[in-house]
């Protein structure tokens, strides 16, 4: 794979594969194999194991894992045909003479929408570009105008959040808030934050509490506490994602590229919070309910088959505001900030309350901390 | 022998430690990072568009300086002289009496506090702090710290209450009164907001509104 192939190349077996690369059966680019003794210790054995079984596909990012390798040709077309379905549409639209100007228009889009690379990998222009796309699309599906941006993570910015035990009552503002502002599926009743209610004595059983309450709170001998995702430091759910569909931003915030995932729920199983959700339908939001200030990786409209979750609200948060969580809680249980600014109430938070994580000893980093008055 | 053992130990030890190095720009915890790359925040983001045409006042409470709404133009029947021209004491008996009915106090009890406790008989237009000193009105938060002293600290903190702004300096916090009524203070038992299930009864019996 040369350097400035940025996106994919098809391989349909025709070149004859070269002579391996320098790195020897070790798997070290560095340093001889000399220095190493005959037999192998078990952390040798397993990378080589794993180098016979994969091989290069470890060190390749999630589209060149799909579409540089080898096939034979049956295989190759058969993968080729949901694109050439797409672009059969497209052709025949672009093609004929009585389709109108804004079904051509939409065509290339749909086109150009389906080609195109890993969120992550693309430049500033290239995103601008995806964006621009997306807001056309919208616009000639819906005749309605969206704003939609692709603001990358500010310097000097990681992302932090506590959560006042004592002070949620359970009045649940934060969950209806966020499903407003996050265009979240109405048929499924898709909500990212849950709030647990706990008996008092009994501390945290999660498989005890109620997150599901329809009654008046708080109620009589119970304490409540939200769940959502915790943007870990460092997030099981990313290292698992097979197609690098989700990753971690440089402001801290754990995403997801919604055109990228494959929607196999790897990272869904590995979230040790149940932080993650599933588009088992299409997510559906009445027209006059969508909220129109979008983000690309944040409360843009998904399709069904992909996973989503909670983004700290990334098109509020890198816009200097705070989630719409935040915003909504009635008690102010919730604390929002910047972790590396030492002014920010955030850090007051950490360095002056007992805060404590959840499942601290997974070593997944939670940047979401519990504390009490 | 036991050198060699030692010699052993020395090397294994070595090997641990220079492979549990990590890269540069990667920590073992997320302290570290913090502990490693922590710089107070003057970037590009501001909560300034957030807190444009609010009416705010600057307050410096120990080491704490933040925003806090103005409050006297949103009290509905300010200023309290308009009514209050005489002592409170000369007004007794009068139709006026009744003008504050809706009033009921459920703050603590008759034993600790009444209404003279906050507010200032000889002047309507201040409050009082329990050595008898005034307290303007805009600094309310100042009444509640007398008693509420843990709550007073960890609002100063930023871990108690709201904020007006955003994450991104400068910081305005909302004060007590914002969201405890001064004379029922209390968060009360209600329904929980749950948006979809309501909303989508609400669809579909056509009460969409």
């Amino acid at each position: 794979m040369s350097e400035n192939k940025k996106w994919y190349s098809l391989d349909l077996g025709l070149n004859k594969k070269k002579g391996s690369s320098g790195s020897c059966g070790c798997g070290k680019t560095e340093g001889g194999c000399n220095s190493h003794k005959e037999e192998l210790s078990a952390e040798e054995f397993y990378e080589a194991a794993i180098n016979a079984s994969i091989g290069e596909e470890r060190h390749k990012d999630g589209f060149e894992q799909v579409f540089d390798v080898k096939m034979d040709r049956r295989t190759a077309f058969k993968k080729l045909t949901a694109s050439l379905l797409i672009g059969a549409g497209a052709v025949s639209t672009s093609c004929s003479l009585t389709t109108s100007g804004d079904a051509k228009e939409k065509a290339q889009i749909d086109w150009e929408e389906q080609f195109k690379g890993n969120y992550k990998l693309m430049t500033d222009d290239e995103k601008k570009k995806t964006v621009d796309r997306l807001m056309r699309s919208y616009e000639l599906r819906t005749g309605k105008n969206i704003s939609m941006t692709a603001e990358n993570a500010a310097e000097d910015v990681l992302f932090g959040y506590a959560f006042n035990i004592s002070k949620c009552q359970g009045y649940m503002d934060c969950v209806s808030a966020c499903v407003e502002e996050n265009n979240q599926d109405r048929n499924s009743e898709m909500q990212y934050i849950r709030i647990h209610e706990m008996k008092d004595g009994e501390g945290f059983k999660f498989d005890k509490a109620d997150d599901n309450y329809y009654h008046e709170v708080p109620q009589e001998g119970h304490f409540y506490m939200g769940t959502q995702c915790f943007h870990c430091d460092d997030p099981p759910c990313v290292d698992v994602c097979p197609v690098q569909a989700t990753w971690k931003e440089e402001d801290g915030l754990v995403v997801i590229d919604y055109d990228w995932c494959i929607g196999c729920r790897y990272c869904m199983a590995a979230c040790p919070y149940d932080g993650r959700r599933f588009n088992w339908s299409k997510p559906e939001v009445p027209e006059n309910e969508v909220n129109k200030n979008q983000h690309y990786l944040g409360n843009r409209m998904r399709k069904k088959g992909v996973m989503e979750k909670c983004t700290f609200c990334v098109q509020r948060t890198r816009k200097g505001k705070n989630p719409a969580c935040v915003e909504a809680c009635p008690t102010g249980a919730r604390i929002f900030g910047n972790l590396l600014d030492p002014n920010s109430s955030i850090r007051w938070v950490l360095e002056n309350k007992k805060v404590f994580r959840l499942k601290e000893d997974l070593g997944t980093e939670p940047k979401f901390w519990y504390f009490m008055d | 022998m036991k050198n060699k053992n030692l010699t052993y130990y020395a090397l294994l030890f070595l090997i641990i430690v220079l492979s549990s190095c990590k890269n540069e720009g990667e920590y073992h915890s997320v302290s570290d990072r913090i502990k490693a790359e922590e710089k107070p925040y003057h970037g590009t983001l501001t909560s300034e568009e957030l807190l444009a045409g609010r009416d705010l006042i600057k307050i410096t409470e120990g080491e704490h300086t933040f925003l806090i709404p103005e409050r006297k133009s949103q009290i509905k029947s300010f200023a309290c002289i308009e009514c209050h021209s005489k002592p409170l004491s000369q007004m007794k008996g009068t139709d006026k009496a009744k003008a504050h009915w809706d009033i009921t106090i459920n703050h603590a009890n008759i034993e600790t506090m009444d209404c003279a406790t906050c507010h200032n008989g000889e002047d309507m237009n201040n409050l009082k702090s329990l050595t008898g000193r005034n307290i303007d009105f805009n600094l309310s938060y100042k009444l509640c710290a007398q008693c509420h002293t843990t709550q007073f600290e960890d609002w100063k903190g930023g871990a108690h209450g709201k904020k007006i702004s955003g994450w991104t300096p400068p910081r305005a916090s909302m004060t007590c009164v914002e969201c405890h009524n001064p004379h029922d203070p209390g968060f009360k038992q209600r329904w929980p907001a749950q948006f979809n299930t309501k909303k989508a009864i609400e669809r579909n019996e056509g009460l969409d509104h």
